[in-house]
């Protein structure tokens, strides 16, 4: 199975962001959108989630999907502990020691276990965004969309969340729809990477990673990396 | 365990016994009881109305009229606020009359209110008009500075407007509520005794203020003045302590 968009057409005012654009991402994989700043990756991300409607368009896989959501900044209440923030996001219908043992799960994976009783302003901007993670996994999303969520962070949380959400993506693979504009982040943590242009959109290239084990010093990285730059160009 | 008092502690006392002494000043230069009567006489006098007979009926009364008017501002500034905060047409019906029941001196409310009410209504009434409208614009306010990203990352995860209303929207604007309820009760206070002094019901800390004044009693007003204050005092702090017990994650 797999999404796709057909035919896809949005503008702005003047600005013609999709022009008959098409793409089709893989389900349970990492889908990296990767792209100048301005190129509608994050229009994208919000047609695909119904905040924005399209002027028109095809879409097929997309139908009855629940989608979950990191944001480049953690969006945590600061009222609600970790636990509660996460069970804010969960559906109140499910019993509460379901929900627990959801909530136990996802921030043991993020390493955030024992932290659940904390409020958030007790927490550091990575430990935050690590929350967001776990909320946005332990939402039962059937597609978690990301729109640069390791870009307000430096380079040393950047590996660390990027650890975090491989370890917690390796045990729980779901759809994941990643925009970033930062071709490191691209090769951490994609397993298809769509290089768009400018607007309007096309995708130039597609790159395939299938290793799970990322290291930016590895010859594969360097390769692709210099493949990028090129095609960016 | 020596407790060592902050030193912001120790300037308020030296500002307060610095009031005293200017006050014990001005009471040896007139030397009559009759214009300023000394503190240690006012300090007896405040003792003598705390041990009188009805002292507690006075004041429980007053602050009874107090909690009333507080209570539907609180009840009628947080549903309004709430409202205008999230309906753009319902906040610009209101504003005006905000606007206009804050700009009407409180002496221009208690007269026209002297003709409309019954004498006990006439200072709660007084002390809604004139602390409803902070608590309602506090309200609003607060509604509108709830965090956008917040209630965007809502709308995303499809959660019920209930759950937004509990979760989001209420704990964003309780401290803004907190807030409106400290300075509309500081303000409230004088107008329910100002209300009491000039529409005289029974019993009240304005209906013998006044009565004082009548007498030229100039230490028992300063006395029931003194009496006011530590009743306003002791609810700042009230309200105080009750927000740092609701307000616990900052």
């Amino acid at each position: 199975m797999s999404l796709k968009i057909k035919n896809l057409h949005k503008s702005f005012h003047d600005i013609n962001l999709f022009n008959d654009f098409n793409i089709e991402l893989k389900e349970n994989t990492i889908s990296c959108i990767l792209g100048p700043s301005g190129c509608g990756k994050t229009t994208l991300l919000n047609i695909i989630g119904k905040t924005i409607q399209p002027d028109s368009g095809n879409f097929t896989g997309f139908e009855n999907k629940k989608l979950s959501y990191i944001f480049q900044e953690p969006r945590l209440l600061p009222w609600k502990t970790v636990r509660e923030n996460i069970a804010f996001v969960l559906n109140e219908k499910k019993k509460s020691s379901q929900e627990n043992s959801i909530i136990d799960k996802y921030l043991e994976l993020v390493e955030l276990d024992k932290f659940k009783n904390y409020y958030p302003s007790k927490l550091s901007g990575g430990m935050k965004q690590r929350v967001s993670i776990a909320r946005a996994f332990a939402y039962s999303s059937d597609i978690i969309l990301m729109d640069e969520p390791l870009k307000a962070l430096d380079l040393k949380l950047k590996l660390n969340l990027i650890k975090a959400f491989q370890r917690i993506w390796q045990f729980d693979k779901r759809t994941v729809i990643f925009v970033t504009h930062d071709i490191d982040e691209a090769l951490l943590l994609g397993n298809d990477i769509y290089l768009f242009s400018k607007s309007p959109v096309d995708i130039k290239e597609k790159f395939n990673i299938n290793s799970t084990e990322r290291n930016l010093n590895s010859s594969e990285l360097i390769a692709l990396k210099n493949k990028i730059w090129e095609v960016m160009d | 365990m020596i407790l060592v008092p902050s030193k912001n502690k120790i300037i308020s006392f030296i500002s307060v016994l610095l009031l005293l002494v200017i006050w014990k000043i001005i009471s040896i230069i007139y030397n009559s009881d009759l214009i300023l009567p000394s503190p240690e006489t006012t300090l007896i006098s405040i003792l003598k109305l705390v041990l009188s007979k009805n002292f507690l009926l006075i004041v429980g009364i007053t602050i009874l009229r107090g909690l009333i008017g507080f209570s539907i501002s609180i009840l009628l500034g947080v549903a309004l606020g709430i409202f205008a905060g999230v309906n753009e047409t319902f906040h610009a019906f209101l504003k005006p009359i905000l606007i206009s029941i804050r700009s009407t001196p409180v002496i221009s409310l208690i007269l026209l209110a002297l003709i409309w009410f019954k004498i006990n209504t006439v200072p709660i009434f007084i002390g809604f008009l004139t602390m409803f409208p902070f608590i309602c614009t506090n309200v609003i306010d607060g509604i509108r500075n709830v965090d956008k990203d917040l209630i965007e990352m809502s709308h995303f995860y499809k959660l019920n407007k209930i759950n937004i209303v509990k979760n989001l929207y209420i704990p964003a604007i309780t401290p803004y509520i907190f807030s409106g309820a400290s300075s509309a009760m500081g303000i409230g206070w004088r107008a329910i005794i100002i209300g009491e002094v000039l529409s005289q019901p029974q019993y009240g800390i304005g209906t013998f203020m006044q009565t004082a004044q009548t007498y030229l009693l100039v230490n028992e007003v300063i006395a029931w003045t003194l009496i006011a204050i530590g009743i306003s005092y002791m609810f700042e702090v009230l309200i105080r302590k009750i927000e740092k017990l609701i307000i616990d994650w900052k």
